[in-house]
C-alpha cells in the first residue's frame, strides 16, 4: 500500500520498516492544483492535499500540522475518510526535551496507524536496513546537489520521495554557461510546477540550489547524531539563551545520523535488556522511535521551526559556496510563513529576491514569465 | 424600558451629570473624550456607548492600559510580553509579586482605535508585511516603534498548533533585538483506542502525552518568571494565581449569563466583548478587573430587575464567532435588529474555570490545550453548537480577520456543522480595522440574515 506523506519531515523509513512505500505526495499522480478561490486566502497546496486524500481511496495521506491550512484541511476530510488519513504533529520548536518527546510519540502513534492499515511493527534489524538504505541515497543525491542540473536534481529527488531510490538522468553535469545562479526558496513545488525551472533557465538563470519544500532542504540539515544523551543543562535557568541553537549544522547527512543513533540505541538494548534484534520488544521499539525523533528533530530545516535560526543557518553555507547571486521566494497565496521571511531573506543575505507566487495553473502564468525574466534581465 | 446608547458627544454632557452627581471614579478615571484629544482614539467618535458608569469604568479601564503599564514599571514591576496563547502565560505571572503580563496582540486593536492615525500598518508594511497578513502585523510596527505598549522584560510566544501568520510576525522580532522565548502548543487531538487521556476544560479530552508536554513546557515558562520576579513560581503560589484568576473567569460566567440569556439584553454586545477580553490578561490589573467586572455585573443585575435592557426583547438572536478588527461592527449588528446570545472570540479556554482540584500546572496544562484555535475546527463547531442551542441562537455570524490565515478555511467549516446540526441561517463577513468603506455590504449582509432568521419565526 501507498503512504502518501505531505512533509519531508515524516519519517520515511518507520512507513517503510512497516512494509508500506512511503511516497512524497507532491510526485504522485493525480495530485493537481484544482481551481481555489484564491481571493479567499486559500492555500492552493492545501487543498490539493484535501481534494487527493478524498479521491485517493486506494492509499492513505499523512497530513503534518506545520501550517494553519494543512490543519484544517486534514479536518475538513477527517469526517469522511478518517481511516485513511493521519494528523502528524510536527512540534515548532526544536531545543527541548519537550518537542523530542511529543516528536517520538507521533512516530509510536503512526506505527499504531500503520499497523491499523495492515503494518507490521519493524525489528531493529528490519529498521537499520532501512535507515542504511535511505542514507545511502540520501547521501549521494547530497554529493550531487552543487553539480547536477536543476531540473535533473528535481527529478532524481522525486524519485528519492517516490520510492527511496537515487537515479540521476545521464547527463548531470551543469553546462558551462554565464548562468545567474539563483537560489529557489520556499514552499513545496511539485512535478506540476517544474517548468519554473526550465523558465529560469530560459531567462538565463540556473537554480544551484532548490531549497523548496522537497528538494534539497527535504534530505537534512546535516547535524551529528546525538550521543544518546539530550543534554538541556542550562535550559531555562539563565545560563544558555533558549534561542540559541543547541547544535552548528556539519556535514553529515539525516540518515547517516539515524543510522548512528539508532546503532547506539541497538547495542545499548540488546546488551542491557537482552532483546533480540530480530525481534521487536516494546523497549526496543520505544527506543527506536526516541532516536528517530531526536534525529529528525535535530536535521529538520523548514521556515515553521520557532526559532527558524536553522533555516538561515542552512541556507548561509549554501548561498555562499554555491555563489548564489538571487533568492526567488516560491510561496503559496495565503502561505504567512514564507511570505513572512521576504525581508529578513533580503536584509540576512544582502540578495536582490523575488517573490513568485504559485498559482493554479501548470507551467507558469504569463505574469510569472514576466516577472523572472525581468528580475534575471536585473542581473545584466 | 431601553436604556440609552450614546454617542461620544452624547457621553460628554452626560459625564458632566454624573460627576455634579457625585460620581466616583478610580485613578484611571475622567471624560472619554479624552481619549480622543490626548490618545488619539479617533474611533471613540464613531461609537456608540452604554450609558452606565459601569460601562464607563470599563472603557476607561481599556483606553489607559499603556499608561497603567508604564507606570507599574516605574514603580519597580517587570513587565510580561504574552503572545498568543491568550490566557495562560497571565495566570502564572500574575501569581508573581510584581510582575504585570500583557498582550502585545492586543496592538491589532490599535488602528481601529486609531482609525490608522497611527501610521502602524503603514509601518508593517515598510517592514514586509502587507495587507495580505492579520492586523495583527501592527504589533510589530509597535515594537518597533516603542510608542505604544512599553516594551516586555521578557518576551514569550507559544508556537505549534497557532495562527500562522501571528508565528510568523512573532518571528520578525527576534532578529530585530527582542529575544522571544517560544514554548510547544501541540495541536490537540483526540485520545486513541486505550491512550491515557484527560479530561479538559470546555467538555475536550486530549491524550496525556499531550497534556504533559504543554505541562513540561509551562514548568520551563514558570522558572523563567520565577526568575523575572526573584521568588519562585511554587504550587501554593500558582493555585492562589489560579483561584484569582477564577475569580474573573466566574464574574464573566455571571455576567455573560445575565446578558445573553436573558430575553432582552440588559448590556450592549460592545461593552460586552470588552469584557470578555479582560478574561485574557485582566487588562494588566487583575484587582482592578475584579472591580470592572463586579460593576458591570450589579448594572445588568439592577437592570433586569428593574426591566430596562439595552436591546429590545424583538431583537434576532445572534451567535458571534471572531474578534471584530473594527469595534464599530458591534454597534452596527445592534443598529440592524440583532443582538449577541453568545460569543466566542477565539479565546473560549480563557473563560472556563481551571480546574482547582488538580495540582496548579496540570490545571493549567489542560485549560491551555482546551484553547479552541489549537484543536479540531470541528471540535470549535461542536461548542459553538452547544452554546448556540444554550443561548437560544437565531443566526450565527462568522467574522474573518482579514487576512489571518485560519480564516480561510474555520469559516466554511463551522458554518456547515451549525446549518446541518441546527439549521441556522449563518453569514460570513470580513470586517477590516476600519471599516466604515464597507458599510453598505456590511449593512446588507447582515440584514439579510436578520430578516432571515426573523422569517424562521413566523414560518
Amino acid at each position: 500500500m501507498d503512504i502518501f506523506y505531505a512533509s519531508p519531515w515524516v519519517p520515511v523509513e518507520w512507513i517503510k520498516a512497516h512494509g508500506f512505500e512511503p511516497r512524497g505526495v507532491w510526485f504522485a499522480d493525480g495530485f493537481a492544483f484544482d481551481p481555489v478561490p484564491l481571493s479567499a486566502g486559500i492555500c492552493a497546496f492545501a487543498q490539493a492535499v484535501e481534494r487527493f486524500a478524498e479521491r485517493h481511496s486506494e492509499g492513505a495521506v499523512i497530513f503534518t500540522t506545520h501550517c494553519d491550512q494543512l490543519r484544517r484541511g486534514f479536518d475538513a476530510v477527517a469526517r469522511s475518510v478518517r481511516a485513511r488519513v493521519f494528523l502528524f504533529n510536527l512540534p515548532a520548536t526544536w531545543q527541548t526535551r519537550a518537542a523530542q518527546q511529543l516528536y517520538a510519540a507521533e512516530i509510536d502513534r503512526l506505527g499504531t496507524f500503520l499497523a491499523g492499515l495492515g503494518g507490521h511493527a519493524p525489528t531493529e534489524a528490519e529498521l537499520q536496513q532501512v535507515v542504511a538504505s535511505y542514507g545511502d541515497a540520501r547521501r549521494r543525491l547530497l554529493e550531487a546537489a552543487s553539480t547536477c542540473p536543476a531540473r535533473a536534481y528535481a527529478e532524481a529527488i522525486a524519485r528519492f520521495h517516490w520510492d527511496g531510490s537515487v537515479c540521476f538522468p545521464a547527463q548531470t553535469a551543469v553546462c558551462p554557461t554565464p548562468a545567474v545562479p539563483l537560489a529557489l526558496v520556499g514552499g513545496p513545488l511539485p512535478r506540476s510546477q517544474w517548468g519554473l525551472l526550465d523558465l529560469i533557465e530560459d531567462a538565463g538563470g540556473r537554480v544551484a540550489l532548490n531549497a523548496t519544500e522537497a528538494g534539497e532542504r527535504s534530505l537534512g540539515a546535516g547535524v551529528p547524531a546525538p550521543s544518546g544523551v539530550w543534554s538541556l543543562e542550562g535550559f531555562g535557568s539563565g545560563e544558555r539563551p533558549l534561542s540559541e541553537p543547541l547544535s552548528e549544522p556539519l556535514s553529515q547527512p539525516l540518515s547517516q545520523a539515524l543510522l548512528q543513533a539508532l546503532s547506539v540505541v541497538s547495542v545499548s538494548h540488546v546488551r542491557d535488556k537482552g532483546c533480540d534484534k530480530d525481534e521487536a520488544p516494546a523497549g526496543c521499539a520505544r527506543a527506536a522511535t526516541e532516536s528517530l525523533a531526536r534525529t529528525y528533530l535535530e536535521n529538520c530545516v523548514d521556515v515553521f521551526q520557532r526559532p527558524n535560526t536553522r533555516l538561515y543557518a542552512w541556507l548561509k553555507e549554501r548561498l555562499g559556496s554555491r555563489q548564489v547571486r538571487g533568492i526567488v521566494l516560491w510561496h503559496y497565496v495565503g502561505c504567512d510563513l514564507w511570505r513572512a521571511e521576504a525581508q529578513p531573506l533580503r536584509e540576512a543575505f544582502g540578495l536582490p529576491l523575488l517573490l513568485l507566487e504559485a498559482g493554479e495553473t501548470a507551467g507558469g502564468s504569463l505574469r510569472q514569465t514576466g516577472r523572472v525574466e525581468a528580475f534575471l534581465e536585473s542581473f545584466q | 424600558m431601553t436604556s440609552r446608547k450614546l454617542t461620544l458627544s452624547e457621553w460628554d454632557g452626560h459625564y458632566a451629570q454624573l460627576v455634579r452627581g457625585g460620581l466616583r471614579e478610580p485613578a484611571y478615571g475622567g471624560p472619554l473624550r479624552r481619549h480622543v484629544v490626548l490618545e488619539g482614539d479617533l474611533r471613540l467618535r464613531q461609537l456608540r456607548f452604554d450609558e452606565s458608569p459601569a460601562a464607563l469604568r470599563l472603557w476607561n479601564f481599556l483606553l489607559t492600559e499603556n499608561q497603567r503599564l508604564r507606570l507599574a514599571r516605574a514603580q519597580g514591576a517587570k513587565l510580561v510580553g504574552a503572545m498568543k496563547d491568550l490566557g495562560t502565560v497571565p495566570v502564572m505571572a500574575y501569581a508573581l509579586p510584581g510582575l504585570r503580563a500583557f498582550y502585545p496582540d492586543g496592538a491589532w486593536w490599535t488602528p481601529c482605535l486609531m482609525e490608522c492615525s497611527d501610521g502602524l500598518l503603514q509601518q508593517a508594511e515598510a517592514l514586509g508585511l502587507d495587507a495580505s497578513f492579520c492586523p495583527v502585523r501592527a504589533m510589530l510596527a509597535a515594537f518597533v516603534s516603542g510608542e505604544h505598549f512599553p516594551l516586555p522584560d521578557l518576551l514569550l510566544c507559544s508556537a505549534g498548533a497557532v495562527c500562522d501568520d501571528f508565528s510568523a510576525i512573532a518571528q520578525r522580532l527576534e532578529p530585530m533585538g527582542f529575544p522571544v522565548v517560544w514554548w510547544e502548543m501541540p495541536r490537540r487531538r483526540p485520545p486513541e483506542a486505550g491512550e491515557p487521556e484527560a479530561e479538559l476544560p470546555g467538555n475536550l479530552r486530549a491524550p496525556q502525552v499531550q497534556v504533559a508536554c504543554v505541562r513540561e513546557e509551562l514548568e520551563r515558562i514558570g522558572h523563567l518568571l520565577g526568575q523575572l520576579a526573584g521568588q519562585p513560581l511554587d504550587d501554593e503560589t500558582l493555585a492562589r494565581g489560579i483561584r484569582q484568576a477564577n475569580q474573573v473567569r466566574r464574574l464573566l460566567a455571571a455576567l455573560r449569563r445575565a446578558v445573553y440569556a436573558s430575553p432582552s439584553a440588559p448590556l450592549p454586545a460592545l461593552e460586552m466583548l470588552v469584557a470578555e477580553m479582560l478574561a485574557i490578561h485582566f487588562c494588566s490589573d487583575r484587582e482592578e478587573t475584579v472591580a470592572v467586572l463586579t460593576d458591570l455585573l450589579a448594572e445588568a443585575e439592577g437592570r433586569l430587575r428593574e426591566g430596562r435592557c439595552a436591546i429590545p426583547a424583538d431583537a434576532v438572536r445572534v451567535f458571534w464567532v471572531n474578534p471584530v478588527a473594527d469595534l464599530r461592527a458591534m454597534n452596527l449588528l445592534e443598529d440592524w435588529g440583532g443582538r449577541i446570545c453568545g460569543s466566542d472570540y477565539m479565546f473560549t479556554h480563557a473563560l472556563d474555570l481551571i480546574p482547582e482540584h488538580l495540582p496548579p500546572l496540570e490545571a493549567l496544562a489542560r485549560t491551555a490545550l482546551a484553547d479552541p484555535m489549537v484543536g479540531s475546527t470541528l471540535e470549535r463547531a461542536a461548542r459553538i453548537v452547544a452554546d448556540c442551542r444554550a443561548g437560544g441562537a437565531e443566526a450565527v455570524v462568522v467574522s474573518r480577520i482579514p487576512g489571518a490565515s485560519h480564516c480561510a478555511r474555520e469559516g466554511a467549516l463551522i458554518r456547515e456543522v451549525v446549518r446541518r446540526e441546527l439549521g441556522l441561517p449563518s453569514v460570513e463577513l470580513e470586517i477590516p480595522p476600519v471599516c466604515d468603506a464597507l458599510l453598505p455590504t456590511l449593512s446588507s449582509r447582515l440584514q439579510a440574515l436578520i430578516e432571515t432568521a426573523r422569517a424562521k419565526r413566523t414560518a
